[in-house]
């Protein structure tokens, strides 16, 4: 089981602090965010046409999500949002060959000696247009497919515990758990990379599974009139 | 303790020269250019913010049509009105909007992560983000909600929604009561991204309206 995806439930957590309501508390987030913006709108399986970006990989949401799924889950909960963010991506630039360790730490030392000694400039202007090409259109997953949803409306549903591996996008809280199908969403949908044996990789439906919160939480479930839906890929879910 | 919950007390700095040095190593290398990391934040800042979310709010409650339209297919009915071409862009590409009404209450949340429609609620707040918030509003929505300040009846009906796989909830707010005489425009300033999350009520006389970069940390 990976901790980092059995949040939902957990006991004993307190008072949500705050809230903080910021989206970056301070201000190298935006810096680490927009360089993780531009590596999804620079990633090769986008069409790039004559974009003249040094970048040559494939980076996705997956891929930063690998990251954060292979950190030690002490240190998932030890580090804020950016600053996993922040060691994923610097590592996977070092360990593509795009920049040295020894270069990244000799410029955080003379960043750290003198700020305005970093000086940057130029690049060409067609980068920052796919990047905004990309924020504009997007990177729909939704596959023309003739595929049949293998369940409907109504349909009892119980999820698999798949073992995991190095990515899934299955909860959980949600593993073994019994729900009813209660939307069909239109079409298939193509996750980012293949899972391997958890199951994602070629288009395939996605459905809205509600759950009693009894069955999921049992005794723990909290009193009263709710409902807990999940959005689930079908790989996820066997008949009940 | 042990070392392992031991934080350097440099850390904000070493941080911040760390995302620096990797920026500037970047351009270096051609990757990006000395105005990706403008061009991105100031996208967001100004185009693709909380501020769409609420003028569609703001329609939806004031055009019936338009209502039913955006609760059966929210990309198709927001293409309708008068936005810059990337509301179906990057993590908006499909979504679905969550109605509240006097019966029934929605709550988005992504146990897993972060998934949030950005071309309508632009970046995601550091609470939606934070484990605890996560792992909480999954079993006791209703004990959440009142620490937000949203105490709901006994007969409402709680829906919570976790995002996990590729389509992105939001939440229809359900209008304040004071507000008929109301245009969009000044409807739309009510309207705040904690509304559109389903862990707060609009205010017909909210404390401040209008969309503030500063108080998101742009």
């Amino acid at each position: 089981m990976k901790l980092q995806h059995a949040l939902g439930g957990l006991e004993g957590l307190g008072p949500i602090q705050g809230p903080e309501t910021k989206v970056f508390v301070q201000p190298w987030e935006k810096t680490i965010f927009a360089i993780h913006v531009a590596m999804m709108g620079l990633s090769k399986h986008l069409d790039l046409k004559d974009v003249p970006t040094a970048f040559d990989d494939e980076w996705t949401w997956a891929d930063l999500r690998k990251g954060a799924e292979a950190m030690n889950p002490f240190d998932y909960f030890r580090y804020r949002y950016y600053e996993k963010w922040l060691g994923g991506i610097s590592g996977f630039f070092v360990q593509q060959g795009y920049i040295t360790a020894e270069e990244l730490e000799e410029k955080t030392r003379q960043y750290l000696a003198d700020p305005a000694s970093i000086k940057t400039e130029g690049g060409d202007p067609k980068i920052d247009e796919q990047v905004l090409h990309y924020l504009e259109t997007g990177d729909s997953p939704l596959r023309d497919a003739a595929i049949t949803p293998a369940f409907a409306v109504g349909d009892k549903v119980v999820v698999r515990d798949i073992p995991p591996t190095d990515h899934t996008r299955l909860p959980g809280h949600l593993r073994g758990k019994t729900g009813v199908i209660d939307v069909v969403y239109d079409g298939v949908y193509q996750y980012f990379c293949s899972t391997g044996p958890d199951g994602l990789g070629e288009p395939m439906p996605i459905y809205s599974v509600k759950f009693e919160p009894s069955e999921l939480w049992e005794e723990l479930h909290e009193d009263g009139n709710t409902a807990f839906f999940a959005d689930l890929f079908e790989v996820y879910l066997e008949a009940a | 303790m042990s070392d392992r919950f031991a934080y350097d007390p440099d850390r904000e700095a070493k941080n911040e020269a760390r995302a620096k040095a990797l920026e500037a190593l970047l351009i270096e290398k051609g990757v990006i250019t000395a105005k990706t990391v403008d061009t991105v934040n100031s996208f967001f800042q100004n185009e693709m913010g909380p501020f769409n979310g609420a003028k569609v709010v703001a329609k939806a409650w004031t055009d019936p049509q338009f209502k039913a339209r955006l609760l059966a297919d929210a990309n198709a009915a927001i293409e309708e009105l008068d936005f810059p071409p990337f509301m179906s862009g990057a993590e908006g590409e499909h979504m679905k909007v969550a109605e509240n009404t006097d019966t029934v209450h929605n709550l988005i949340i992504c146990t897993l992560c972060s998934c949030y429609p950005w071309p309508t609620l632009g970046l995601p707040p550091y609470w939606y983000k934070d484990p605890t918030f996560r792992a909480r509003a999954a079993r006791e929505p209703r004990a959440v909600l009142k620490e937000f300040g949203v105490d709901l009846d006994d007969s409402v009906e709680v829906k919570v929604w976790d995002s996990s796989a590729q389509i992105r909830w939001w939440v229809l707010p359900k209008r304040p009561d004071g507000t008929e005489g109301m245009g969009e425009e000044e409807l739309a300033a009510l309207v705040t991204p904690e509304a559109m999350m389903g862990v707060a009520v609009v205010e017909a006389n909210p404390p401040r309206t209008g969309y503030d970069p500063a108080a998101q940390g742009f």
